[in-house]
Order: C-alpha cells, then sequence, then structure tokens
C-alpha cells in the first residue's frame, strides 16, 4: 500500500557524498516509486556565462573548427557557443570532476589536464589573452572580424602552442579544451543545448540514445532504420 | 533472531567460534568486527517463521499464522521503515487518511492487553477495545467472516510476535467524518457481519477459496469497486477498482480485462510467485504477493485460483476508437522509449518484462494504474521463488502528459489489445497527485548535486 515499497527497510546508502557514514539496507532492495537519474539537461536560450565579447570569438571560433558546408550544419548553427555557455556556467566550467589542486608540473599529454585553472577560468584567462595577441598581430582587428584564413592561422599557432599567450595561459591546452568541447557540443544529447535538432547525428547516421539494439544483434549489414532519438525524444513523439 | 530458537542460531553461533579461534591462530589480532546490524527480521521472515512442534499450543499458532498470512495483516500494519505489525502505516482513503493500528503485543500502545473477546469484536463488528467503532479501511467487513475459532488462532499468533512500543499518528480526516460514531450509521447500511456458509453445490477447494477471497484475504477490499460511501457494491463483486493512485484489475471471467485468458495454474503461479507469463505484480498487489499470497500453502492458491475461476464475467464495454495521430505518436514513443524491455512487437521476456498484448490490466477501463507505472514506475514483489524486485523505472522526467497519454493509448490499442483512449489531463490530475511535476533523483545519484 506503501508509496515506497520494501517496508522496514532499514536504511539508505554510501554513494561516496562526502561525510555520508556508510548505511547497511535489510529486508529489500530500496526503491523509490517516482525517483530517477535524469540528466541535467538545460533551457532557455538566454546566454549565461560568456560576455559579449567571449561570445563573438567564440562564435567565429567553433565556426573554423567545424564550419557549415553541403554535408552538415557548422558549430554555430548547431548551438555549440549556447551548448559551452552552460557547460562552463556549471558543474563542468567549475571543474568539479577536476584535480585541481598543485602541483602544476608540465606533464605529458597522457596524464591529461595539468591547468590550474578549471576549465571556466581557463575559457575567462584565454580569450581576452587571444585577442590582445590578435589586435597585436592584425591592426587592431577583434578576431570574428578577421577573414577566415587568418581566423584559421591564429587557431593552428594556438593548436601547436606557437602562440604565447599572456596571463599564465597555455595556448595548446586551450585549444584541445575548445576542440573537445566543441566536439562535445555538435555531437552530445540535444538536451544539453547543442547538436540542435539532431543534426549532428542525423550528418553520421547515429539513432541517438536507444536503450540498446537486442533485436539488432543478429541482424548483420543492415541499416538501422531508426530516425535519431534523444533523452526527451524526437518530433515524431509530438507531431500532431 | 527467532522467538522459536531456530536450530540456524546455534550453526551461526558454532561459525562465528570457529572464525575466532581462526583469528586468533592469525597472530597479530584482527581488528574487532562491529556486532552485526541486522537483529531485526524482515516481514517476509517473520512471517515464514517456523513454529516448532514442541511449542505450547503450536497447532493453534500454525494456523493463526496462516490466517494472518490469509488475512494480509503485514502490508498495512507496516509503515515505512517501521518494524512489522507495529502499524504507522498511512492509508488514503477518498475520505483522508487513516493510520494502521499497532497490533503487537505491547501492553500499552498494540494489542497486549486486549481479551479474546475484544479482539474478536474488533474483527467481526469493527469494534475496537474501548467498544469505539473502528472505520472500514480496517476491512472488519470480510473479516467478520472469520469464525471465533479462527480469530482466537490470530490473536494468539499475534500475541507470539515481538512487542513494539509505537503510537501511530492520528488520522486526518474532515468533519464529520474525523467522529468515530458516524460509522455506527455506515454499518447500518452496508455492514452485514456474517460466518461463511458453504455451498454444498460445490466442491471443498472451490468452498476454501471462497472462504479465503470473501472472508480474511478480502480481495474485494480492493478488486471490488467501492459506492460513494466507500463501501463494496456487492453487485460488482471482484469487477475492479481503484486504491491509492492504482487500479485494482478485474478478477471475474471476462477474457478482455479479467482472468478469462488465465488458468488456475497461472493465477497460482502470480500468487506463488509475484509473476507469470502474462503479468507481474507491482503496485500493492507487490506487497500482497511478498507478505501474504506467496507465504500461503499451494493448497491456498489453489484453492482461490479454482474459486476466482469460478466468477461470472463482468459485462464488457465496447471501448472507443483511438485517434489515428495518438495511436502514431504514441509508437514512435514505444519504440523509442518502452521496446528496448518490452520488444517492438510487445511480447517482452515473460517473467521478466511482461508481454504487453492481449492484457488485462493494460485494458481496465480506468487507465489510471497504467499511467502510474509510466510515470512513477514500478516494482515486482520479491517473493522466496523469484528473490529479485524486477523494476521498470520511472519516466515522470521523460515523457511529457501528453506523450504519457500517447503512449498509453498506443499500447492499450495494439497486439490484441482494445480499450478506450488516455486523456492527457488525467495524466496532469495523476502527475500532480504523485507529486511528479519536478525531477526526484534517486538516493543514488550523487553527482546530480
Amino acid at each position: 500500500m506503501a508509496g515506497t515499497a520494501g517496508a522496514a527497510v532499514a536504511a539508505a546508502r554510501h554513494d561516496g557524498m562526502l561525510g555520508g557514514p556508510p548505511q547497511t539496507f535489510t529486508g529489500a532492495v530500496p526503491w523509490q516509486e517516482g525517483a530517477a537519474d535524469a540528466p541535467p539537461g538545460v533551457s532557455g536560450t538566454d546566454f549565461i556565462f560568456f560576455t559579449s565579447a567571449e561570445r563573438a570569438f567564440i562564435e567565429a571560433a567553433v565556426d573554423r573548427l567545424i564550419p557549415p558546408d553541403p554535408v552538415g550544419p557548422g558549430a554555430v548553427e548547431a548551438g555549440v557557443p549556447f551548448f559551452l555557455d552552460h557547460q562552463l556556467a556549471g558543474q563542468f566550467g567549475q571543474g568539479q570532476h577536476y584535480f585541481l589542486a598543485g602541483p602544476w608540473s608540465k606533464g605529458t599529454p597522457q596524464q591529461g589536464y595539468q591547468s590550474r585553472f578549471s576549465p571556466a577560468q581557463l575559457y575567462r584567462a584565454a580569450i581576452p589573452a587571444i585577442e590582445k595577441y590578435v589586435a597585436a598581430t592584425f591592426n587592431g582587428a577583434a578576431f570574428s572580424k578577421l577573414a577566415a584564413a587568418d581566423q584559421d592561422k591564429v587557431l593552428k599557432g594556438l593548436e601547436s602552442g606557437a602562440i604565447n599567450l599572456d596571463g599564465g595561459v597555455d595556448s595548446a591546452t586551450f585549444f584541445a579544451m575548445l576542440l573537445q568541447n566543441t566536439r562535445e557540443g555538435y555531437l552530445s544529447d540535444p538536451i544539453y543545448g547543442g547538436n540542435k535538432d539532431m543534426a549532428a547525428w542525423k550528418m553520421i547516421g547515429f539513432p541517438g540514445a536507444h536503450y540498446d539494439y537486442k533485436e539488432w544483434v543478429t541482424r548483420h549489414g543492415e541499416r538501422v532504420p531508426y530516425p535519431p532519438v534523444g533523452f526527451k525524444g524526437r518530433p515524431g513523439w509530438t507531431e500532431r | 533472531m527467532g522467538r522459536f530458537a531456530p536450530p540456524l542460531l546455534g550453526l551461526a553461533a558454532a561459525a562465528s567460534l570457529g572464525l575466532a579461534t581462526w583469528a586468533a591462530d592469525q597472530g597479530p589480532a584482527l581488528p574487532s568486527l562491529p556486532a552485526h546490524p541486522l537483529g531485526a527480521v524482515t516481514p517476509a521472515g517473520l512471517l515464514a517463521e517456523i513454529i516448532p512442534d514442541g511449542a505450547q499450543n503450536a497447532e493453534q499458532l500454525r494456523r493463526g499464522q496462516a490466517l494472518t498470512i490469509a488475512g494480509d495483516c503485514m502490508s498495512c500494519h507496516i509503515r515505512d521503515g517501521g518494524q512489522p505489525f507495529a502499524g504507522g502505516l498511512g492509508l488514503n482513503t477518498p475520505f483522508g487518511v487513516i493510520y494502521s493500528a499497532n497490533i503487537t503485543p505491547d501492553a500499552n500502545t498494540g494489542i497486549g492487553a486486549w481479551t479474546n473477546e475484544q479482539f474478536y469484536r474488533a474483527m467481526h463488528e469493527g469494534v475496537g477495545a474501548h467498544g469505539e467503532n473502528l472505520y472500514p479501511a480496517f476491512p472488519y467487513p470480510w473479516f467478520s467472516r472469520a469464525s471465533r475459532a479462527d480469530d482466537e488462532a490470530i490473536f494468539a499468533y499475534l500475541k507470539t510476535l515481538p512487542a513494539v512500543k509505537y503510537v501511530p499518528p492520528a488520522n486526518h480526516l474532515p468533519f464529520p467524518l474525523n467522529i468515530r460514531f458516524m460509522v455506527k450509521g455506515w454499518n447500518l447500511l452496508f455492514f452485514r457481519p456474517h460466518d461463511v456458509q458453504a455451498d454444498a453445490g460445490q466442491s471443498a477447494e472451490w468452498n476454501h477459496g471462497a472462504e479465503i477471497v470473501s472472508g480474511l484475504g478480502h480481495c474485494g477490499g480492493c478488486h471490488t469497486p467501492l459506492n460513494f460511501f466507500g463501501a463494496a457494491k456487492s453487485d460488482q463483486a471482484l469487477q475492479g477498482g481503484d486504491v491509492d493512485n492504482w487500479v485494482a484489475p478485474n478478477l471475474t471471467a471476462n477474457a478482455r480485462t479479467g482472468l478469462g485468458a488465465w488458468s488456475v495454474d497461472d493465477i497460482s503461479e502470480y500468487l506463488r510467485t509475484g509473476r507469470n507469463a502474462r503479468a507481474s505484480a507491482g503496485g500493492s498487489m507487490a506487497e500482497v504477493v511478498s507478505y501474504s499470497t506467496s507465504l500461503m500453502s499451494d493448497q491456498d492458491r489453489r484453492a482461490i485460483a479454482v474459486y476466482l475461476k469460478s466468477q461470472t464475467a463482468s459485462p464488457d464495454r465496447a471501448p472507443g476508437t483511438p485517434d489515428p495521430g495518438a495511436m502514431r505518436r504514441g509508437g514512435a514513443i514505444y519504440s523509442d522509449a518502452c521496446a528496448s524491455c518490452h520488444l517492438e512487437n510487445g511480447v517482452g521476456q515473460p517473467r521478466f518484462f511482461p508481454p504487453l498484448g492481449h492484457d488485462a490490466m493494460l485494458q481496465q477501463a480506468d487507465p489510471t494504474g497504467l499511467e502510474h507505472l509510466i510515470l512513477a514506475g514500478g516494482r515486482v514483489g520479491p517473493t522466496a521463488t523469484r528473490p529479485s524486485p524486477l523494476i521498470m523505472p520511472s519516466f515522470a522526467w521523460k515523457l511529457t502528459d501528453d506523450e504519457v497519454a500517447d503512449v498509453s493509448t498506443f499500447i492499450r490499442n495494439s497486439w490484441g489489445n482494445q480499450a478506450a483512449p488516455v486523456d492527457a489531463s488525467k495524466v496532469r490530475t495523476l502527475r500532480r497527485r504523485l507529486g511528479l511535476q519536478a525531477t526526484h533523483y534517486t538516493a543514488n545519484s550523487g553527482d546530480q548535486g
């Protein structure tokens, strides 16, 4: 009769929460009606992290990393700047999944992210440093106003680490993160704000967030005909 | 552990002694382990304890134990996190919340100081120890069919259980329902106490089934529709009712919505294991199976099945025709959100993921049960034979009210099912009633902050 199953279940959990004492279950596997591990999607259309100058840089940069072409949409069209904005404003931006204390040695690529900056701090420090470099190199112009070829030249200089930035920012580290985050925004589930209309999935033929493909395990060489679906569905769920 | 000192206890003691000896031989002492915290017995474990031959009144206590199981006393007389039979579970009736009583032998807060006569009056007339009227959420209209000897056996058995000092919360009933005297009027109108009359024209098995189903088992408490006053409509016995935002399905021989397509073996297996090739016990029925029917004897379960199979089919109503748009959208949602377990053709994995075609539960006139299951998820009641409590996840965070309605309409009208379309506004109301407008994260969602 109870809303939660498993009466006389004597307890809860030890789920890695700091300071939470380990607890013991008896009776039945605990289960709470209506509870779910829902992914933390974003809503609205407003930018909440980037300043207008930062946004202008990001829109110009990501559209050179993934430019629009006949095969698929560009990164701006796919909503990547909005995705980046909300990721940097949230737990990812704060580096909650990173060890950010020292020592800050240079490290090898295999050792992963070595910066003292959280991702939000890295973007915040790197973009003005890049704009400063661009202004000094291209007669005071902003990155977004450069010709595509010059933008590519700057991005390549960042990628190789050849460009030295002020403010203790390692240009190659920032480029690597920007490229990775741009891919994530382009290809991740639309609930996070990028991959608008699942266009990236349509482009590569990915059917999306299906639980499994059990019924396809023995069907080799066939194309899975499912239209892509995200965590929150697809147009076919609502079309009147 | 057990009140009757089961032989296993001795074995465990010997084993831990052996461990201590072994540890002593290993040089430096191991840090001492804290005492095992599980002094408590699980509710089902308590009910399944074997009453040894040597116990006083062993025969009467065993009868009392079997009748307590048949009456499913545990499901209501335990609250989440509470002790068996200490009560305190809030029953959501259409009239307000009524809390179950402490029926452990505690002298002050339970029934330890009651007499046989007082217990009999409670069971038979719905009157408490001090002459006060009990609310019919306590199913005395059914319990009144138990004999005086049965009630004495139940009382004797309950008195052997661990006493728990606990006072359940006060009921939340609006005026004038909070005046117990009002129940007298209800009793005059709707309550017909009587002992079971055997039907000589039927088999002993059928009569035994009738005794359980319409007596202590009080199946009609949920499976018979209630009238405006919360009394069972006797002319629609076992044709299905609603309870606590779930639907207790039709148990008559109706082929579409009842047990018409189920065999006696199907019903027995369902009652024993919580599952069969057609369905799984969820909602309130999960607890009925865990605490009552799975602990019954095979003869009891078979008798129930034989009796239920003899019920005349309820009249069938022509279901409405579903809107093709709802079917198309619902089919798309089904394929993406449901088919990974229940498969595209709805055949599922019998006994694990219930098949959905020709399904009685899905075709109930009232779709609340299906809506509830999709919104909140569900858990199959664990039993000794099927101990894994399989879970269907909650979709409240994923599907909108329109989407729940469309996929419900699709499921209710596919693979041989035919039932009235589902209305999104009903889903909205249910979502609000279940408090699921916002996402509720599980206890393990550590990274959700």
